[in-house]
């Protein structure tokens, strides 16, 4: 019974963990691949705007070259575009919450 | 007993009253004519048909030069009363009689509880004739709606917004319309309401008022015909905002608006505009 346990435990330990990191996660430093978590925000957060018919003309496209640039090998300057997407969705979705009270100023 | 129903029955009313939309839009129509009269006292109300060739002189001479050779959109006209006959659009219900057709747009259909637009309708009695799709922008759509709008020409704008869904639309498409949005922060408002008469770069920015009186237009920019739809387009590219497909709920929540604000102005034929 106590081994049993302890193995449910173990794999319930593993499997929360797991929950946590990305696919990219490198197990040999514990660090997370910085441009996966930037273009995965991006793209969470543009999907938002896009369902609120608040996005940004060229939000979509900054996060496609940014994936381009990283399959080419250009890890640095994609991980800097796909930041800027995110920044670009972030300020689109403030947007939305401003919208709420939009009304003439006459 | 029955006090107590008679308070759940009052609690009843007041929630329903609460969630109706306030909506007034006469009202509104009335500040935003106002408006414009304040920034333009010595234009007519009936002028705001010409858009921005109501507002700025040396546009206008332009425009009427233009008016008195051969507009670029009359070839189009031509085209679309042929095209109109050729796929029999006559046999669909709303286009039977065109002399009303025009100012029929845009209403609220109580069955789908969606506004419906004029070429919202052209796309589906075309596809009814012929089984095909219709573009929602630019080519033949626009010599259709261009067509049929020219037998209303001299016929005021009368949009109706009575039922609840309808004012829920109406207010939907005002708030679209006042709502910033893209990287410049900027609404529809912005320009073609506070900074009317003003320039963005060479264009004379263009008053909301009367908008929706000559559409479909033929724009020198374009080199084309286009809807009010694909302008809403551009605007919001301009904005650096994602535009919206043509035909959208939002688009046309807003145009019931737009197209509302300019009730009792005339339709018109002469569709150019810069």
């Amino acid at each position: 019974m106590r081994k049993v346990l302890l193995i449910t435990l173990s794999v319930f330990a593993l499997t929360t963990q797991a929950d946590y990191l990305p696919a990219s996660h490198n197990w040999n430093d514990g660090s997370v691949d910085p441009f996966v978590v930037a273009i995965s925000a991006a793209q969470n957060d543009y999907s938002k705007a896009l369902a609120a018919a608040m996005a940004w003309r060229d939000t979509g496209s900054m996060i496609d070259k940014a994936k381009d640039l990283h399959k080419a090998g250009k890890v640095d300057e994609a991980t800097e575009l796909a930041k800027k997407a995110h920044n670009q969705a972030v300020s689109s979705l403030a947007q939305i919450e401003l919208a709420k009270s939009a009304g003439p100023r006459f | 007993m029955k006090k107590l129903i008679t308070i759940v029955l009052g609690l009843g009313l007041m929630i329903g009253a609460a969630s109706a939309v306030e909506v007034d839009v006469e009202a509104d129509r009335k500040a935003f004519v106002k408006y414009f009269n304040n920034v333009f006292p010595n234009v007519e109300f009936a002028d705001y048909t010409n858009g921005v060739y109501a507002i700025d002189e040396g546009s206008r001479e332009q425009f009427e030069d233009i008016l008195d050779g051969i507009p670029p959109y009359e070839e189009n006209v031509e085209k679309g009363e042929a095209e109109f006959e050729k796929y029999g659009m006559g046999d669909c219900a709303e286009f039977k009689d065109l002399s009303t057709a025009r100012i029929n747009y845009p209403y609220f259909d109580e069955k789908s509880q969606q506004v419906v637009t004029l070429e919202g309708d052209i796309k589906k009695c075309y596809n009814q004739q012929t089984g095909k799709k219709m573009a929602n922008m630019k080519g033949r759509i626009t010599r259709i709606s261009a067509y049929i709008s020219n037998q209303a020409a001299g016929q005021k704008i009368n949009v109706k917004v009575e039922s609840e869904g309808a004012k829920k639309a109406y207010a939907k498409g005002k708030a679209f319309f006042y709502a910033k949005r893209g990287q410049f922060n900027m609404s529809c408002a912005d320009c073609h309401v506070y900074n009317t008469g003003k320039k963005a770069r060479a264009d004379i920015l263009s008053p909301a008022l009367g908008h929706t009186t000559h559409v479909p237009m033929y724009r020198a920019k374009w080199a084309g015909m286009g809807t009010l739809h694909r302008r809403y387009g551009g605007c919001l590219k301009n904005m650096r905002a994602k535009p919206l497909f043509a035909q959208s709920e939002e688009y046309r929540n807003m145009e019931l608006f737009h197209q509302a604000m300019s009730n009792g102005l005339e339709i018109t034929d002469a569709r150019y505009r810069k």
